[in-house]
């Protein structure tokens, strides 16, 4: 089969090789929540991978589509790598497989597949998780500079697998995220300054792994900005956005609202601004659109943390943005050469 | 820009800001696999063929004979009609030869159309006429003037479009102030211009400065990009030589960009002019040709040479040897290419033009045309599987006309073409960028295309339903009207036969009183019909038989008013077509001329006895009048009154009611078929009786009063006989004996009365028996 009319000439970029370019940018993450944080998202991710591959397999067969070109095209590989980084690392098994479940069956092949589908399935895998099972969702494993040791390969699958490892139950290594223990702090009339002295880290530039995680996404980020798998626009949408907003709360009231350096580097943000918002299918495709579409993630983002019932915000602001689409893709058309607006 | 230049070869993104227009994309060039050959000689190839069609404008008309032998710049094919109009350029002969054929040929057009090509066989002489168009190589001084060289040297847009140049030109001196030279040439693979600026930078610098100097224009701007440099130092070396005080050429370097060579992206990037979308440049008083343009231009004017040669790029990954090559127009494709010893055979199609643009040939035979400026061998590749789309916006980031080329794709593949019409798909350049960055692998060019030409038709579909509808109304209108006319036609008509009547009795009553004044009357009107008879060219003929005269007029009778009989019935039932209405409108002049065809035909009929065949021949021969009745009625009408007034014309006018009505029923005469049978036997019939009752007449000079009763009371049966229907070759030739034996009998006018009066009964009998 060969092209019918001109264009013959191709740059050779295929849906397959743009999304390996985006596992590729998550490796260093990959490798630095491995170092922070134990083996366990390695487990994790293996078994969403797995899970990808029967779900694509049975949904494909079932709708009736071609099943290699379509599991090759590695877009599922994508949706549960990010979704595996949402999740805590010691999670039960079933989080993770029903969560990838759910997310590549509602959230792609219900909609008809790859292109069709309206919402991120990696978010909506996220959120169905985080309504479903909010217990263990913020049950995180403590990083390794808190607990003083992180699990091996063999007892992080125990407790994936089993609830406990050695007879020592989950409790002993997981806690609350930095994000969640300033919402508890506040709640608890503890200050913000207080309650992130407590946990100054001995990491470099007293960055805790939180924000090392974060920092190895911005690497891969890059990447991909410079190598075109990106858009600029949608990084620089949302973190503008959320830093207008920590910059202006923490002006108001530095007591109550983290400081930018915080916001920036905690949770999911970056994983959100180069890896989640930008899944190009459901998000806005016009330059502009672009812009406002991660700029009102960004803004949402920063709502949710800060009054919102939930710690991290992300998959519900970028759900919310997903809804506001089309609406944006309308009113932000480019003007054409040659055509006045 | 050295700083930034490199930077882009690092980082892509940089590559944005080294130009103004949006988007673009930088494609694997492969300019080296040609340009780093020299130009090669002229092959010269087995045959030539020459389309008479260009890729825009009607086709020319051969001016030469197959087997006439012809020399190179001789002219071939000229404009039929206006040329200005029609956008026809003349076809010269590329080299000495004999025309093989002129017969359809494939042309290189994406649908493999095959047209009317002359074939010339070269004789290896190259024997040429110097300066065929008698130019005095002076530059002219006028738009105009320079216009008429161009039209004669057949240049057209060099660059891929194919325009005629002539009537690119404004005719208006000073309209034009800025002249543009496209050396960008953008395309992958393609290094033709570049070649020809390398080795005729000074053509090209001459025919701009005299091209610039007619229109009037003030400054000329080249725009070649970077990708080129010895073009560029040649082109710049020219410019400096040529320059005169108020006149320059202006070299200037644009990014290596696709597709910087696109009209409107290369002068926004020469002048930041931003070309509106309906616009044409012209307008704006900038005017932009091809570099190889400007050189056709020099030689037309210089040297006096048509436009039969161009260079040519051979190149393509399946080639051996790629080259650049000065071809002769008509040069077959596949020769070019096994000079250039394809690498495996080559049993896929050759491309003409770039990758990105180009198409693929329907056969290889194709000839080089006046727009060829490359031949492109690439051996098929497995195509990646085309994906659905994940709105990546790559196509959108690529496209130079910002276009929304993902949401285009979406509506078109929904069919929802008003909507692909909304994002301006006719803005469309369908350069192939949008495509060439696809991940999902979507021929988007390919739904633009369908797109464009779906909304085409959707738009002349609907414009043709209003012009129906404004035709229906018009015809109901018409309709109306002409029923009134027909109604007092139909009045008048009965009339006129009343009167008929009256007079062929008091006629014959005449003749039987004062014979003396009946025969005067008769030699009367036979010398006004031969006089008449004359005057009609078509009827050289019938008209010479006095009896044609009533034969004519019963007949005329007779198909009007059949003709009103079934236009009453079909009106109200016919469709709407549009055709039907064209034919309407037509009907008149096409009832005339087949009327005169048939007048012709049936005169020389009556010479070879064979009136049905060329009747029929006729009849099919007129479709046009086939839908319609009712016009064809109204011809007959107006006809038929017309016959009143001349009355030798009649024998054609019967005809053309025959000829106009008789479709319907297959192709009839006049004188045969089952519906014209009443006519025609009325007309034999009374032919007869008059000649008898002449003869009578004339007897009756000599034998007195008493056969008269009986030669009327014989002619008065056959009259009126209308019952049998006897075959039309067989009524004819009875016709024919009837006229002959009634001469025969005027010979003899001192013969008995009673011969005469046995005569015209033998006649009517042996009428109504046959
Ligand atoms: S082919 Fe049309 S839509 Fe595609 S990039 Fe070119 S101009 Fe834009
Ligand atoms: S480049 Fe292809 S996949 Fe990407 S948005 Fe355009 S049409 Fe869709």
């Amino acid at each position: 089969m060969t092209a019918l009319s001109s264009p013959y000439a191709h740059n050779n970029q295929s849906v397959r090789k743009v999304m390996l370019q985006v596992q590729l940018a998550a490796l260093p993450a990959l490798l630095a929540h491995i170092y922070l944080f134990g083996y366990g998202i390695v487990i994790q991710w293996m078994l969403a991978v797995t899970t990808a591959i029967v779900v694509e397999y049975v949904m494909l067969t079932l709708r009736g589509r071609p099943v290699l070109p379509f599991m090759t095209d590695m877009s599922a590989l994508i949706t549960v790598t990010g979704l595996v980084f949402c999740i805590p690392p010691e999670a039960p098994w079933w989080i993770v497989v029903s969560g990838s479940a759910f997310a590549l069956i509602f959230g792609k092949h219900l909609y008809g597949g790859l292109g069709y589908n309206p919402f991120n399935p990696a978010m909506l895998g996220y959120a169905f998780l985080l309504i479903s099972f909010p217990v263990p969702m913020t049950q995180w494993t403590m990083p390794g500079e808190v607990v003083g040791y992180t699990l091996d390969f063999m007892h992080s699958a125990q407790v994936i697998f089993m609830g406990h490892f050695d007879g020592n139950s989950l409790d002993m290594i997981t806690g609350a995220t930095p994000l969640n223990e300033l919402r508890t702090g506040l709640s608890q009339g503890v200050m913000v300054p207080d309650t992130l002295r407590a946990h100054d880290s001995q990491l470099p530039w007293g960055l805790n792994s939180w924000a090392w995680i974060n920092i190895a996404f911005i690497l891969g980020g890059l990447y991909m900005i410079l190598n075109g798998t990106i858009s600029w626009q949608y990084p620089l949408g949302f973190l503008g956005a959320l830093s207008a907003m920590a910059l202006l709360f923490h002006a108001i009231d530095p007591a109550v609202y983290p400081p930018l350096s915080f916001v920036l580097l905690s949770g999911g943000t970056m994983l959100a601004a180069f890896f989640i918002i930008t899944d190009p299918v459901t998000a806005s495709t016009t330059p502009r659109g672009k812009l406002i579409y991660a700029a009102g993630i960004g803004v949402l983002v920063y709502v949710i943390r800060s009054w919102g019932a939930f710690p991290d915000g992300i998959a519900f602001a970028i759900l919310l943005m997903n809804i506001a689409v089309p609406l944006i893709d309308q009113y932000t058309q480019p003007r054409v050469f040659g055509h006045s607006r | 820009m050295g700083l930034l230049q490199r930077l882009a070869t690092l980082l892509p993104l940089a590559n944005h800001w080294l130009h103004r227009f949006h988007g673009g994309v930088s494609p694997q060039y492969n300019k080296s696999l040609s340009a780093s050959q020299p130009l090669r000689t002229t092959l010269m190839p087995s045959q030539l063929v020459l389309p008479l069609q260009q890729p825009v404008g009607l086709p020319a008309e051969p001016i030469v004979q197959v087997g006439e032998r012809v020399k190179k710049n001789q002219l071939l094919a000229q404009a039929g009609k206006d040329p200005r109009k029609a956008l026809i350029v003349p076809i010269h002969a590329p080299t000495s030869g004999t025309i093989e054929a002129i017969m359809p040929m494939t042309l290189p057009h994406p649908s493999g159309l095959e047209d009317l090509c002359i074939v010339l066989k070269p004789d290896g002489l190259d024997e040429a006429i110097d300066n065929a168009l008698q130019v005095d190589g002076s530059a002219p001084q006028t738009p105009q003037a320079l216009k008429d060289i161009l039209l004669q040297a057949g240049i057209i847009g060099m660059g891929g479009a194919g325009f005629p140049t002539y009537a690119k030109i404004p005719s208006e001196a000073g309209k034009i102030h800025t002249l543009l030279v496209n050396g960008a040439e953008c395309e992958p693979f393609i290094t033709c211009d570049d070649l020809l600026m390398q080795t005729h930078a000074d053509e090209i610098v001459r025919g701009a400065l005299i091209t610039a100097h007619a229109l009037g224009a003030k400054r000329i701007l080249c725009g070649i990009e970077t990708n080129k440099p010895a073009a560029i130092n040649a082109m710049r070396h020219a410019a400096k030589q040529l320059q005169h005080d108020n006149l320059k050429v202006e070299i200037k370097e644009v990014a290596t960009v696709y597709p910087m060579g696109a009209q409107k992206q290369l002068t926004f990037e020469l002048t930041g002019v931003e070309m509106p979308s309906k616009a044409h440049a012209v307008d704006l008083g900038m005017l932009m040709m091809n570099v190889a343009t400007y050189a056709a231009i020099y030689r037309a004017v210089t040297l006096g040479e048509p436009l039969t040669s161009r260079i040519v790029t051979v190149s393509g990954l399946g080639l051996e040897k790629p080259f650049n090559m000065p071809v002769m127009i008509g040069t077959p494709f596949v020769e070019l290419a096994e000079a250039a010893k394809p690498k495996v055979a080559l049993d896929y199609p050759l491309v003409m033009g770039g990758p990105m643009m180009g198409f693929q040939v329907q056969n290889n035979q194709v000839p080089v045309l006046k727009t060829t400026n490359c031949i492109l061998a690439n051996p098929p590749e497995p195509a990646e599987m085309q994906m659905p789309c994940i709105r990546c916006g790559a196509c959108m980031d690529a496209c130079p006309v910002n276009l929304l080329p993902q949401q285009m794709y979406w509506h078109a593949q929904a069919h929802e073409f008003d909507k692909v019409e909304k994002l301006n798909v006719f803005d469309c350049i369908e350069c192939g960028c949008c495509s060439y960055v696809c991940p999902s692998h979507i021929p988007l060019v390919q739904y633009y295309r369908h797109a464009k030409s779906e909304i085409k038709t959707i738009k002349a579909e609907q414009q043709a339903t209003e012009l129906a509808k404004q035709r229906h109304e018009f015809k109901l209108a018409r309709i109306e009207r002409e029923k009134e006319e027909r109604e007092a036609r139909l009045k008048a008509k009965k009339e006129a036969v009343k009167q008929e009547v009256a007079a062929a009795s008091s006629a014959a009553t005449d003749a039987a009183k004062p014979a003396k004044s009946a025969a005067a009357a008769a030699a009367a009107a036979r010398a006004a019909a031969a006089r008449k008879a004359k005057s009609a060219a078509t009827q050289a003929e019938s008209p010479a038989i006095p009896p044609a005269r009533l034969k004519a007029i019963e007949a005329a009778k007779a198909a009007s008013a059949r003709a009103a009989k079934q236009t009453a019935e079909k009106s109200p039932e016919k469709t709407q077509q549009a055709g039907a209405e064209d034919t309407t409108l037509d009907a008149k002049a096409a009832a005339r001329k087949a009327a005169q065809l048939a007048a012709q035909k049936r005169a020389q009929a009556k010479v070879s006895g064979n009136i049905e065949i060329s009747d029929n021949k006729e009849s099919a021969n007129t479709p046009d009048s086939k839908p319609d009745p009712k016009a064809a009625a109204k011809a007959a009408a107006m006809k038929a009154a017309a016959q009143r007034r001349e009355k030798t014309q009649q024998a054609g006018s019967s005809q053309t009611a025959e000829a106009s009505t008789s479709p319907k029923t297959e192709a009839i005469d006049l004188t045969g078929s089952s519906e014209a049978t009443p006519a025609s036997e009325k007309e034999a019939a009374r032919k007869a009786a008059m000649a008898a009752a002449r003869e009578a007449a004339k007897a009756r000079a000599a034998a007195k009063k008493q056969p008269v009763s009986e030669a009327l009371s014989a002619a008065e049966p056959g009259a009126s006989s209308s019952e049998v229907a006897p075959d039309p070759a067989e009524a004819a030739r009875l016709k024919r004996e009837k006229a002959m034996q009634a001469a025969k009998a005027r010979a003899a006018q001192k013969r008995q009365a009673a011969d005469n009066s046995n005569a015209a009964s033998d006649a009517s009998s042996q009428e109504s028996s046959s």
